[in-house]
């Protein structure tokens, strides 16, 4: 495999799912085995990538590149650094323990298989996209296949079917259901998922097809726009240029991530979705927001993400306790994990604001912690809701009797949440606080609120739904027993626990993709941290001193 | 004026697919008239070899790169002109191919049906040759003689009668302004050749003329405000004659629209671009925000081509090479989208009888090939990755950043969220919705046919487009003198950088 690492794990799904039209939805077997196969394809290449990459060269390696259109200055660019292998790792982990979740799925499985292959193909084609254009093929192509998987697997929230309108009408049959905002069903979810994530795309595009613009250079290529493009110092509208391009960038993307006030889609879209897509989207859809931003505002607008991150700080104090406390008195299930994931992307963002090294690696290493985490939560909710068709706490209780491997691994999966030590969410948590103190007393603390916070809403779901005084109505429901059902829990609880073991490789591969990055913003030589990384990389020294930078030591921080 | 009729074999040669066509044309009349028993499917395989056979003429020319000009610079064969001829040929081909099931529907006059398309067809194929505006108002006549009889062939369908009325009442209207707006131009300029304007001065009676000429055009390619006809006539068209009025005749007088544009008008362009991005903005807008309300899926779809033609009016208001590009890659992507659309609509109104939206509940359910097709022609038209329509509109954008159209950009992007809206309503009847008779829509061969060959469009063109983006550069060679930057919204100090 050796070079052509990415390109099987970015095509295996896509062959998956191409292969999958041409099976009978009858041969049940052969439909899970084809998606199966594929995404282990893709995971065992992603498992070689992360192990393979050299974290002592930095940069990006493993680049293939295919010219796609001259005239417009396209070619298919794909590259990884340090922030892309772990996020490419973390997608075809879910994928793959996606696949063995929605194995029971009954109705219409081969395009259900299908949609999610096509969905995490196209997450992982974003985070190893080195060129604009194909950046935003990717990430505008897994927002369709959201629609169908919550459309036609999805399942509305309490009491939907009853509800009606002013005239007696079912609220799905009105024509302008999208501004009944009120409304609970799936479809309304779909919906309103797809308009504002392709809402804010299209101000991605703009300030993409700006960049192009101004650059000058008739190219979509990152690595020759962050190295020729000047953006800066154009006044437009009474501001200059790169701040307009920034904004557009920035706001685009977090509305995926999703950063307080842009998160009203993002929970809602969770309830609604069948288990395999929440755990998809609330593990690594939602990063490409964060990603997206990495690549593309800090790499081509350094000058500006300088100066432009405070606000970021700002609003990430919101999504963390407005996050918590909507979590904490939400009564379903998938709300609660929905609402805790857009607080926990908070602390991405006050990583992501804080500019310095050992905060951003926190920030990256915390999405693919939380991937983990949040993964086997949804997981586990959907077990649940397969069990009693219900997501409804109040009404659930004492189901740790009648499945105490699903409760245990709750129980793990919500410390992971949580950051208990010897999970990698700890780790993470850790490097953003200690990282971003200096600069955000303030919001730390916030952020420490809102792991207690954490703490008690997820402790009062665990306590709501496996411990207490169970209905009689669950009585049948049962544990999973299967290995197929056991399997995707104990592939993310082992890699939660594993890397929080053993974080160094995590540690030293996140750190040789944040390190160049950090150097050009802030233009602080890296602190001797890591024994892969005793001082800058030569190639971080001579890219700055190819920009006329100079270097100051860094401020201890530690 | 004087008119010199001197034409050799080689100037015939020019002329080649037109001839083989008008032959050919004739013998398919000959042949209904002749055979009376003769099954019209068979008429319709016979009239396909003859757009088969013009099509190879038209490869050949193209691949010998045989160019020129007619009968004192009337006609011209470009390599514009050639790809125009053959989207014009290709769209005729799928449509026929899609209507052979719904002929039958007809009482009367199954035969002449094919020999009426193959007319227009002929009469579009001069259209993009027209080089002067008698050749402009004779072609654009005749293009559109065939459709006034085939919109009203449903003859005991009100709709089909209703919409046959208002396409022939506005189109005699269009053609008046057209024939005024021309004597105006003459008037003024004493010229008719494209070429022979560029130095014309912009008087007050040159620019009503072109304003009405523009009228004219605009009511053929259907821009808001002379878009009034589109969706009745579609609504009642019979289904390939609305899938073949909201595709060929737009690329033809697209054809006309940049070479006046280009040719006659480009001294003009600070004018024309005000013009353009105005009737964009409000064919976009208008367009996006009515089909949201529209129950009926053939009206939806005029209103998602109206806005179309909003889009593809950004990349002529840009006014450079790369938007002619942009412009002809455009409708070419639109071409497989929209006939594919309209092919699933033929087969799934053949079985359940009806084109509402409510009636294509659980369509996936009962055909999820023909669900499957029509979900990707939507988001085709709808723009999203990796669909043709997506690298279209891409096009587009990129042609106009270029020049500085930042307003249009940003109507049209926003636009693309409204456009969705609608046509993921759409998706979710067809996926979402249950079905109301749950029995499976079987689908006859030759439409099958146009929707793999219209699938197989949209998915190549959007994943691997540059020799179709090639082929539109290289036809479009003549305009590359055109397209000196000149970004007008935002002074920059320098727009290329440091």
């Amino acid at each position: 495999m050796g070079d052509y690492a990415l390109l099987y794990i970015l095509f295996a799904p896509f062959v998956g799912a191409l292969a999958l039209i041409f099976v009978s939805n009858r041969q049940a077997m052969l439909v899970r085995g084809i998606a199966a196969g594929s995404a282990f394809v893709s995971l065992i290449a992603s498992i070689y990538l992360f192990y393979a990459y050299d974290p002592v060269r930095g940069g990006f390696q493993f680049v293939q590149k295919f010219e796609w259109s001259r005239q417009l200055g396209i070619s298919l660019y794909l590259g990884v650094d340090g922030i892309g292998t772990p996020l490419v790792l973390a997608s075809s982990i879910l994928l793959f323990a996606g696949i063995f979740v929605s194995w029971h799925v009954k109705d219409r499985m081969k395009e259900f298989y299908i949609w999610i292959l096509i969905l995490a193909a196209a997450t992982i084609g974003v985070f190893m996209s080195l060129d604009l254009f194909f950046l935003y093929f990717f990430y505008e192509m897994s927002v369709i296949p959201m629609y169908l998987l919550l459309g036609m697997w999805g399942s509305h929230t309490k009491k939907y079917l009853e509800m009606t309108d002013a005239e007696g009408l079912k609220q799905r049959d009105s024509v302008g259901f999208i501004f009944n905002f009120g409304s609970n069903s799936k479809e309304y979810a779909a919906m309103k998922l797809v308009l504002f994530l392709s809402a804010f795309a299209v101000a991605a595009l703009m300030g993409i097809l700006l960049i192009y613009k101004y650059s000058g250079l008739n190219t979509f290529d990152i690595l020759v726009l962050r190295e020729q493009a000047h953006l800066m110092n154009i006044p437009v509208l009474g501001t200059t240029l790169d701040k307009i391009i920034w904004v557009l960038i920035f706001f685009g993307f977090a509305s995926i991530a999703p950063l307080w006030p842009l998160h009203s889609w993002s929970p809602v879209g969770h309830a609604a979705a069948p288990a395999a897509t929440s755990m998809l989207h609330a593990g690594v859809l939602m990063k490409l927001g964060h990603f997206s931003i990495i690549r593309v505002a800090f790499e081509i607008l350094p000058e500006t993400t300088h100066e432009m991150m405070p606000m970021a700080a700002v609003l990430c104090m919101f999504s963390i306790i407005y996050g918590g406390f909507v979590a904490f008195y939400a009564k379903d299930t998938k709300y609660v994990i929905g609402y805790s994931s857009s607080s926990h992307m908070g602390y991405v963002f006050l990583g992501m604001a804080a500019l310095d090294y050992i905060s951003l690696s926190g920030a990256v290493i915390y999405m693919f912690a939380h991937a983990m985490a949040t993964g086997m939560l949804f997981a586990m909710a959907g077990w649940v809701y397969d069990q009693t068709h219900t997501r409804d706490i109040p009404s659930l209780g004492g189901l740790s009797n009648k499945m105490p491997f699903i409760s245990g691994c709750f129980v793990v999966g919500c410390m992971a949440s949580i950051g208990m030590p010897g999970t990698v969410n700890f780790i993470a948590e850790v490097m953003i606080i200690v990282g971003s103190w200096n600069k955000y007393p303030f919001q730390v603390v916030v952020a420490v609120l809102g792991i207690v916070l954490t703490l008690a809403y997820l402790f009062k779901m665990m306590r709501g739904l496996f411990y207490g005084p169970m209905d009689q109505k669950y009585s049948h429901s049962h544990d999973a027993v299967s290995a197929v059902d056991r399997l995707p829990l104990l592939i993310m609880i082992s890699v939660s626990v594993g890397f929080g073991l053993f974080p160094m490789h995590l540690y030293n591969v996140v750190r040789s993709g944040v390190d160049p990055l950090i150097a050009r913003i802030t233009h602080v030589v890296p602190v001797a941290s890591a024994p892969a990384i005793d001082s800058p990389s030569p190639s971080v020294q001579e890219q700055l001193a190819a920009r006329g930078v100079q270097l100051q030591p860094e401020r201890m921080t530690e | 004026m004087n008119f010199e009729l001197n034409m050799s074999l080689s100037d015939l040669l020019l002329l080649l697919p037109e001839i083989v066509l008008t032959v050919w044309l004739c013998l398919v009349l000959i042949a209904d008239f002749a055979f009376p028993r003769l099954p019209k499917e068979q008429l319709a395989y016979f009239s396909i070899a003859g757009l088969v056979a013009t099509l190879g003429c038209l490869t050949w020319l193209d691949i010998s790169n045989i160019t020129g000009t007619l009968f004192a610079n009337m006609y011209v064969l470009d390599r514009m002109a050639l790809f125009f001829k053959m989207f014009i040929v290709g769209a005729s081909i799928l449509v026929i191919l899609a209507s052979i099931e719904y002929v039958q529907k007809f009482a009367f006059f199954r035969g002449e049906y094919y020999f009426l398309i193959v007319m227009s067809a002929l009469g579009m194929m001069f259209m993009a040759s027209a080089n002067d505006l008698l050749s402009l108002f004779v072609t654009l006549e005749f293009s559109t003689f065939g459709f006034y009889v085939l919109v009203a062939y449903l003859r005991d369908d009100v709709a089909s009668n209703e919409a046959g009325l208002k396409f022939f009442i506005l189109g005699v209207f269009a053609a008046g302004l057209l024939a005024y707006g021309i004597s105006l131009v003459y008037g003024e300029t004493g010229k008719l050749v494209f070429s022979d304007m560029t130095s014309a001065q912009p008087t007050p009676g040159l620019i009503i003329g072109f304003l009405l000429i523009f009228a004219a055009l605009g009511f053929k390619i259907g821009a808001v405000p002379f878009h009034s006809w589109i969706p009745d006539t579609y609504h009642g068209s019979p289904t390939p004659v609305t899938a073949f009025l909201s595709i060929a005749p737009k690329g033809a007088a697209f054809a006309i629209l940049l070479r006046m544009f280009f040719v006659a008008l480009a001294s003009f362009k600070p004018m024309w671009v005000v013009l353009l991005a105005a009737t964009s903005v409000l064919s976009m807008t208008y367009a996006n925000i009515v089909a949201i309300a529209q129950k009926n899926i053939k009206r939806l779809l005029a209103y998602s081509g109206i806005a179309q033609i909003g889009n593809v009016l950004i990349g002529l208001a840009a006014g450079t090479k790369m938007s002619n590009d942009a412009i002809l890659f455009y409708l070419l992507t639109y071409l497989f989208a929209n006939i594919g659309a309209f092919a699933v609509i033929i087969a799934v109104s053949h079985a359940i009888g009806s084109e509402e939206i409510d009636d294509y509940s659980g369509l996936n359910r009962r055909s999820p090939f023909l669900a499957f097709s029509m979900l990707l022609f939507l988001l085709s038209l709808a723009g999203v990755p990796p669909l043709a329509g997506f690298i279209g509109k891409l096009y587009i954008f990129v042609a106009a950043i270029k020049e500085g159209l930042y307003t249009l950009i940003t109507v049209g992007l926003i636009n693309i969220v409204i456009s969705m809206y609608y046509y993921l309503i759409v998706v979710k009847k067809m996926y979402i919705a249950e079905p109301n008779d749950p029995t499976p829509i079987t689908i006859s061969t030759p439409l099958k046919v146009v929707v793999y060959i219209s699938l197989a469009g949209t998915l190549l063109i959007g994943i691997y487009p540059q020799p179709f983006i090639d082929w539109v550069v290289s036809a479009t060679m003549m305009f590359s003198h055109i397209g000196a930057p000149a970004s007008t919204m935002i002074p920059p100090a320098s727009p290329f950088g440091g």
